[in-house]
């Protein structure tokens, strides 16, 4: 089946027998993506084949072509196949069409990759783009809401509605809703190119399957024939039918094809009858082919809507996980690939109806076809890399989504845990952003597993931006179901053939991926329900060799079971791609199985040993770490914490200087952060060695003293000591990356003027020798400082050399990479400079333990004057003993002491989390190690002051713990100014702190000074080191305005009588009054703007 | 230009058209490339060339 419909289109040159006249029908299939290579004027490579790396070094997208085959047939004529080309298409890293799809390891390395290169992002423009994952309301599944907005739609509609999100097998969607009417009327809504459209369910349900008044009674009322609620409504639904006076199937596809004719963009010959099917195969329940399928589901839709209002079922909460999936990127990006191939089929369409209106069309004439096909902009391919740079989606038919910009991110390489959560992190939508009610924010118990609880950003995106627990996996194949079917039907359920429905108001419905499949009995969907867990699971222990039924392994079995006015109660079957799942022990099997969030709240799931409760539970946790997502699972004995410290750590854990890569040599990020001096954590917690963690270490262990000592530790303000930032802690640099482009303000086809070298001006200057080489770039390894020249660029047209100064923090010039253009035989005009900036730790600098517990550097203390215990340990860190109490972060005393242990018998302590209870403590399990390695049990030990070699009173906890560099530091923070740029209105300084503008001083900081009554002061900030000037006024009339500097030739004032200077006030028309103030600049602004708007200012100057 | 001037590197300073060596990014050879050649390694026709590190000793005052 082909991804995109076939367009006919008339030339209108008809005669009598044929009045729309000549008919050209086109489609395109059979589109092919090739890997990435060079493209063809690339001559001198060897290796046609493209890499990311080389792709992100000169900033430009790792892009394959595609292409597409175009069929086209004139009236009954043979069909012609021609080949089109859609331009160069984005190439997901480590997808099926990059060059590094199958590389190993070593392989990968000598491409100058990542050992373990993980991708599934794109390289565009030399930035890593993600597309993030977003959630969606799980498809094919009818969905029950209440919301009052619904009311204000129109007259007569209500808050109720239902409404489902159909998904085609492309995986594009389309959404859906039924609006219950008071009048007792249902009216089905869908969007078509942004536009929404109502159509009342009785004409669908006529049109679905010429469906008379009984079926479409008994389809919806079923054995409920009690239900004395539903019946009326029914009654009043076929009523409000009659309206249209439809009465047959062919009727009702008729009137459809009527109305819809033009928004569908149906072929002119096409009749009505035709257009009503395609809107109903296009536009209604679209996961589902059969229209006998497509009616029982919308009477499905009508039931639940009828339950919802009468109260027998509850509205479902489309915030939960229960309800929810994911928009893929894949998923995204082929829809986004379907639209512009339709878009560009469409464009051909209106370049025929222009051409035809201009009397140009003649589709016999192949010339003129061949002109027409490639008239249309066809670039496919940029306008992929548009979304993936942007991250805007532009879209004709808005596909479904809620939101049109904010797809993508750029997966920042910070540090490794930042550079994974990128890839880990869901959003719920932008719309959510903006919403007052925090309902969406909450933490569902019904995402227990799915999302982590601890791992999201505090701030506007809480409970927005969520991570999927580390053990949770999203569904991506599309399943085989026949099987299934078969099974279910084996099993006892009903098909839905003789109406069993009709027989028994018990009956409950079976729905497999949204295809009402049959009915059941409660009995049997309890047992079918068993039957087919035990089925997939044996068919998942078999493995290759697997006889018998094919049920899928990831397929949700959700029994909702009947309730009092709970969910709408049936067996509810899924293996749709985009579900979240997740590994849980099954029981009785011992084996793992795959379990959704759909099924899950209906599930029993012990959590421990202690939790199963023999016959009631069916699976328990494999682990109960598996809640936690990747970063919050780094956060040693986080069950000792107060909850928000976790939440704190693990955005300090992202924020911290660490080893995000070990490709540092063949990376030119904007900005990367190095931290020299990592070391792998003596507590950790089982899951390090997973995620391979200890080649990207993220901090180091450090000996932390808890003492109040010397007053600087004072308010989370943390002691260095000097000889330990000496022997490299917490060590860092930067390495920034600069592409300088001589060709970025040359138009395409001028000759190039400016090279990079030294002219013949400049070979005698011997001063750039120093730095600059004959080809006008720096040495690397040579240092430079703010104002140092870096490199020198010839310009033609003026003859001369131009020495580029540079900008920025003094550092060294780590690599200089010489970038080819676009064009083979272009000479030279792209360079990367990378410099490499040392970040030691100063004061000032930011640092935090892994529990939330950040801190700066106030001093860096020497050795001598350093606390010290009786083995004369002294602590590299001290950090005040009030960081504690009210923060609670117990979890650092059991690292301090579990590594201190660590430390002392050279083993590396198990940190994960939830090992410990009651009866068998961690500060017994830990203690006890340090008593045998002759320690204090408690951790704590006699420490002699450093000044006075007195020993302390208290004995003093220390331990060892593990420390991170976070990024903000002083160097990038600090702002100082005297005097400096000025804004020229006002004369005020300016803002900002890299154009080195000033602090405001604010109206709250005012009220300060003027409480402590600092008038001096005040006078000092807001007048003397801001607009202070000096300014005439006449103390006459009092203006600043109106004293002039008197021309050379003025007949206004008498030139022999005395004033200052050679002013004249112009009101006054004389001197006399004339002295001089000093007035704040925007003072004389506001007059003059005062003045132009006929208001005078008069000073009252004595 | 004239052997008067400060020699460079020990060599004495050429005329315009003196090449550079530059290091391939993929295969690691050097290349010779003379002022407004294009950007492609010889050997293997890459399209990154970086610049070798300098010769000259490289110290700075220790802190």
């Amino acid at each position: 089946m082909s991804l995109l419909d076939r367009h006919s289109v008339f030339d209108g040159k008809g005669d009598h027998n044929h009045p729309l006249g000549t008919k050209i029908t086109y489609w395109i299939d059979s589109l092919r993506l090739d890997h990435p290579s060079l493209s063809t004027r690339e001559s001198k490579s060897a290796n046609r084949l493209m890499y990311p790396t080389e792709c992100r070094q000169r900033s430009i997208t790792y892009r394959g072509r595609l292409t597409g085959l175009l069929h086209y047939q004139v009236d009954d004529g043979p069909v012609q196949v021609e080949e089109r080309n859609f331009g160069l298409l984005p190439v997901m890293v480590r997808s099926n069409r990059c060059n590094l799809q199958m590389m190993k390891p070593a392989e990968l390395i000598r491409m100058h990759e990542e050992p373990e290169e993980m991708g599934g992002y794109f390289v565009v423009n030399g930035n890593e783009k993600v597309v993030r994952l977003l959630v969606a309301q799980r498809r094919n599944h009818v969905l029950a809401i209440q919301r009052p907005s619904y009311g204000n739609r129109g007259p007569g509609f209500t808050k109720y509605a239902t409404q489902i999100r159909c998904v085609r097998r492309d995986q594009t969607s389309q959404t859906i809703t039924m609006h219950y009417l008071s009048t007792g009327n249902l009216l089905l809504r869908f969007p078509m190119r942004k536009q929404e459209y109502l159509v009342p369910v009785s004409l669908l349900m006529r049109a679905l399957v010429g469906a008379s008044d009984r079926e479409i009674f008994e389809a919806v009322v079923g054995g409920d024939a009690e239900n004395i609620f539903v019946r009326d409504r029914v009654e009043l639904l076929l009523r409000s039918g009659k309206d249209y006076s439809v009465f047959t199937r062919e009727q009702a596809l008729a009137y459809l094809g009527d109305k819809f004719r033009v928004v569908m963009y149906a072929p002119e010959d096409m009749p009505n009858v035709d257009i009503g099917r395609l809107l109903l195969t296009r536009m209604v329940m679209v996961h589902l082919d059969d229209y006998r399928d497509k009616f029982n589901m919308l009477a499905h839709m009508v039931r639940k809507l009828y339950a919802v209002v009468s109260g027998e079922c509850q509205e479902d909460n489309p915030d939960t996980q229960q309800m929810q999936e994911v928009y893929l990127p894949g998923h995204l990006y082929l829809g986004l690939i379907k639209e512009k191939v339709e878009d560009y089929l469409l464009g051909v369409r209106a370049e025929i109806g222009k051409d035809s209106r201009n009397g140009k069309v003649d589709l016999y004439n192949k010339r003129y076809l061949s002109r027409l096909f490639s008239r249309i902009g066809a670039d496919i391919g940029q306008k992929a890399q548009y979304f993936l740079a942007t991250g805007n989606l532009v879209s004709r038919s808005g596909m479904d989504m809620q939101q049109m910009t904010g797809f993508t991110i750029v997966a920042e390489k910070l540090n490794y845990l930042r550079y994974l959560s990128h890839f880990r992190c869901i959003h719920r939508g932008a719309f959510f952003t903006e919403l007052k009610t925090t309902g969406v924010r909450k933490l569902l118990p019904e995402g227990w597993g799915f999302m982590c609880p601890v791992h999201t950003p505090d701030g506007s995106p809480c409970g927005l931006l969520n991570h999927l627990a580390h053990k949770c996996l999203l569904t991506i194949t599309l399943e085989e179901t026949e099987d299934v079917e078969k099974t279910l039907v084996r099993l006892g359920v009903v098909p839905d053939i003789p109406k069993p429905s009709l027989c028994d108001p018990n009956m409950l419905t079976v729905q497999l991926d949204g295809r009402v499949v049959g009915y059941c009995t409660e009995s049997v969907a309890v047992r079918v329900a068993e039957a087919l867990r035990i089925l997939k699971l044996q068919r998942a222990a078999a493995g290759l060799e697997a006889k018998g039924p094919n049920i899928p392994y990831s397929m949700e079995i959700g029994y909702v079971p009947r309730s009092h006015g709970g969910q709408l109660p049936g067996l509810f079957l899924f293996t749709t791609p985009a579900r979240f799942i997740r590994p849980v022990t099954h029981l009785a099997t011992r084996q793992e199985d795959h379990i959704g969030s759909f099924e899950q709240v209906y599930m029993e799931i012990a959590c421990l040993n202690e939790d199963v409760h023999p016959g009631i539970t069916t699976h328990q946790e494999v682990l109960p770490t598996n809640i936690l997502s990747v970063v919050a699972n780094f956060t040693p004995f986080c069950d000792f914490n107060q909850a928000p410290r976790c939440i704190y750590q693990c955005q300090m854990g992202k924020q911290t200087m660490g080893t995000p890569m070990q490709s540092f040599p063949y990376r030119t990020d904007n900005k990367l952060y190095r931290l020299q001096t990592g070391q792998t954590p003596i507590c950790r917690p089982r899951i390090h060695d997973d995620y391979g963690v200890d080649n990207y270490p993220n901090g180091t262990n450090a000996i932390v003293a808890v003492i109040s000592y010397t007053g600087y530790d004072m308010e989370d303000a943390m002691i260095l000591n000097k000889s330990a930032h000496e022997r490299g802690f917490g060590y860092g640099s930067i390495y920034k990356t600069e592409y300088v482009d001589l060709g970025k303000f040359r138009k395409s086809g001028d000759p190039i003027t400016t090279h990079f070298g030294v002219g013949r001006d400049m070979l005698t200057n011997e001063t750039i020798y120093e730095r600059i080489d004959i080809d006008g770039l720096p040495f690397p390894g040579v240092r430079v400082e703010e104002g140092d020249p870096l490199y020198a660029v010839i310009d033609d047209v003026r003859g001369r050399t131009k020495l580029i100064k540079y900008k920025g923090e003094a550092g060294f010039v780590e690599t200089v990479r010489l970038l080819a253009s676009q064009n083979p035989d272009e000479e030279l005009q792209v360079v990367a400079f990378t410099f490499r900036i040392p970040r030691s730790p100063i004061i000032g600098d930011k640092f935090s333990s892994r529990h939330g517990q950040k801190g700066v550097c106030s001093q860096k203390f020497p050795a001598i004057d350093m606390p010290f215990t009786e083995t004369g340990m002294q602590p590299d860190v001290i950090i005040n003993p009030h960081a504690f109490p009210s923060r609670m972060t117990i979890g650092m005393f059991v690292e301090s002491i579990a590594a201190k242990a660590g430390a002392l018998h050279g083993v590396c302590q198990d940190s994960t989390p939830f090992q410990f209870n009651e009866a068998n403590t961690a500060a017994d399990y830990f203690g006890e190690q340090l008593r045998q390695a002759g320690y204090n049990y408690h951790g704590s030990e006699p420490m002699y002051s450093g000044v006075t070699g007195q020993e302390m009173r208290a004995d003093i906890y220390i331990g060892v713990v593990y420390y991170q560099r976070l990024r903000h530091m002083v160097s990038d923070k600090y702002q100082v100014r005297t005097t400096g740029p000025i804004n020229p209105l006002t004369h005020q300084p300016i803002k900002g702190r890299k154009r080195g503008g000033g602090i405001r001083l604010g109206e709250m900081e005012r009220d300060a000074l003027i409480a402590h009554g600092a008038a001096y002061f005040l006078q000092d900030r807001l007048m003397n080191c801001s607009d202070y000037s000096l300014a005439y006024v006449c103390k006459c009339c009092g203006s600043v305005l109106a004293p002039i500097a008197i021309p050379a030739t003025s007949h206004l004032v008498d030139l022999s009588r005395p004033g200052p200077l050679d002013l004249v006030c112009r009101l006054c028309e004389n001197a006399d009054g004339i002295t001089m103030v000093a007035l704040p600049f925007v003072f004389r602004y506001l007059a003059t703007e005062l003045m132009s708007m006929n208001m005078k200012v008069r000073l009252d100057v004595k | 230009m004239e052997s008067s001037q400060q020699p460079y590197q020990g060599q004495p300073v050429a005329a315009r058209a003196r090449a550079t060596t530059y290091n391939c990014m993929r295969c690691g050879k050097f290349n010779e490339l003379k002022p407004r050649e294009p950007i492609r390694c010889f050997d293997c026709g890459y399209r990154i060339l970086v610049k070798e590190r300098t010769k000259r000793m490289v110290q700075f005052e220790a802190r």
